[in-house]
């Protein structure tokens, strides 16, 4: 058995089985946020490392969702976590005491998507000017004009 | 661990109760870190209490960028986020079209890719020899180290076109074929090169003073590894053998013979032994395509507007500094719907406040070194 299927029976929540050669992942959970933090303490357990935390902004379908990624050292077996959520008031867990690589990607998140990751000790930007007031990954972002002037 | 790291505001005023302690401003504009990267450390004396990296002074948001624009106009863009190893770049993108889109790739067009591929990983290695000792003082072996890399871009330049920021690859090919003459100026940088790499470990790798500076400096233990989402030299320096070519082959990958090296120590001696150790494997792999590549096309037929079907995918590469995956998702339009790019130097550099914690500040500017950042790559 490979070790993703081993690792799902342990981890215990729906999984779909992707297709690898297509799409690169081979599974993906879809979780709500109260279970994130058990499942990832068990990743962890199990020798997983983050890859990276992103969101995906769905305006057709009103919905943010928070997608996490996870690998393996030892064999090759790409894990996505999704959580959906409404675009409002986004709110995802932290998973930062587990993974302490885990609280840039989530600033760098949090300030894209304007996403509140609960728990985090970090709720600083990352990459943007630390005054700025928009979200750029948002898909109902507009462009602010230049407030420079002289400048186009 | 966790308070180390985080600090709730930039603090630039020292705390009361120590008298002894002050906060140094490293950067944004220090030869130090490499490009653009500010890091705030407290100091207690010579040694560093906390540091606190402030990023984004290169930042471009090629991730909204990649939103505005058609599948194939996001390829130039990629060379502009690791410049030292634009063709990775290139790979990790073309792939993922190909893998979603389902296009094959003739076989000497995959050849071409890795062959190149790999020059530009020399040539990246080598320029981290060359600033790494230069960090330490040396300078000497930097001259070394760009006389050889000066040779692998005129090279690269004679196919590709551009020195640095390349885009050679093509949605089911390459952009140009090689020829005998290249093929030929290969291998005779192949024998340069490897008669020149024993006088790097001559010059340097034994020297009294690099192996004060780099052992024991630095360790990342084996424990931090997957809590960080470490990859690269950086954690097979810390004895981990993950590496994207072999774990998760890509390309001609499979059919290559070669070793990946690994080291136990974990320090920055650990990590500069690893990359010196890849460029020898790296000229092992070309002279195995040297030998093998076939003839034929380097060009399959793919339509001229790229539509990925609807869904999403991940691809992953093994770029110079560590795993790059890139996960797009495609709304069945001809331009993506969301790109996001995992840099391996914005893991990598994430450990660093950890690692600097009780550090002196000089061995600080080595460890920030032995991690071979690209800040345009983390800042993306």
């Amino acid at each position: 058995m490979s070790l993703i299927e081993t690792t799902l029976q342990k981890l215990d929540v729906p999984a779909e089985q992707l297709d690898y050669a297509k799409t690169g992942i081979h599974a993906r959970l879809s979780i709500t946020s109260d279970q994130l933090q058990k499942i990832c303490r068990t990743l962890k357990a199990a020798g997983f490392f983050l890859e990276t935390i992103t969101a995906v902004d769905d305006l057709a379908e009103g919905t943010m969702r928070g997608v996490w990624f996870f690998d393996h050292y030892s064999e090759s077996s790409r894990l996505q976590i999704v959580i959906e959520s409404s675009r409002d008031n986004t709110v995802f867990p932290t998973i930062g005491m587990i993974y302490p690589g885990a609280v840039w990607h989530e600033r760098e998140t949090a300030e894209f998507f304007d996403i509140t990751f609960e728990g985090s000790k970090d709720s600083r930007g990352l990459l943007l000017p630390l005054d700025v007031t928009f979200h750029p990954l948002r898909k109902d972002f507009k462009r602010p004009k230049h407030q420079i002037a002289g400048i186009h | 661990m966790f308070e180390s790291q985080i600090a709730p505001t930039y603090h630039l005023e020292p705390s009361e109760e120590q008298e002894s302690d002050f906060i140094l401003n490293l950067g944004p504009q220090h030869p130090g870190t490499h490009g653009v990267l500010r890091v705030i450390l407290h100091m207690d004396g010579e040694y560093i209490l906390t540091a606190d990296p402030v990023l984004g002074y290169g930042h471009r948001m090629q991730e909204k960028i990649a939103e505005n624009m058609t599948w194939a106009q996001v390829l130039p863009y990629m060379a502009r986020m690791d410049y030292l190893s634009a063709l990775s770049y290139n790979q990790a993108w073309v792939c993922l079209v190909e893998k979603m889109c389902g296009y094959e790739v003739p076989p000497r067009a995959e050849y071409i890719r890795v062959l190149t591929t790999e020059l530009n990983r020399i040539s990246s290695h080598l320029l981290w020899f060359g600033a790494f000792l230069l960090d330490l003082g040396a300078f000497t072996p930097f001259l070394h180290a760009f006389e050889d890399r000066e040779k692998l871009l005129d090279l690269l330049e004679t196919i590709t076109g551009s020195r640095l920021t390349y885009c050679f690859f093509r949605f089911g090919g390459v952009g140009a074929d090689v020829d005998a003459t290249f093929l030929r100026e290969t291998q005779e940088f192949l024998d340069q090169m490897r008669a020149h790499l024993p006088g790097y470990h001559e010059l340097v790798t034994g020297n009294v003073i690099f192996e004060h500076r780099t052992k024991n400096v630095g360790v990342i233990l084996p424990f931090d590894t997957s809590g960080y989402g470490l990859s690269g030299p950086v954690l097979r320096g810390s004895g981990e053998a993950y590496d994207v070519r072999v774990k998760e082959p890509y390309s001609i990958y499979p059919e290559l013979k070669f070793n990946v090296p690994v080291e136990q120590t974990g320090d920055c001696m650990g990590r500069y032994l690893v990359r010196l150790a890849e460029i020898d494997e790296s000229l092992n792999m070309i002279d195995q395509i040297l030998a093998n590549i076939p003839d034929g096309d380097i060009q399959a037929k793919v339509p001229k507007i790229i539509k990925p079907p609807e869904g999403e995918a991940s691809m992953a590469v093994e770029t110079p500094r560590g795993e790059l995956m890139i996960y797009a998702v495609s709304d069945g339009t001809k331009i993506p719907y969301r790109v996001k790019y995992r840099v391996p130097s914005f893991a990598n550099l994430s450990i660093f406040s950890k690692m600097a914690r009780g550090q002196l500040l000089a061995d600080a500017l080595a460890i920030l070194g032995s991690l071979d950042l690209v800040i345009p790559e983390i800042d993306r």
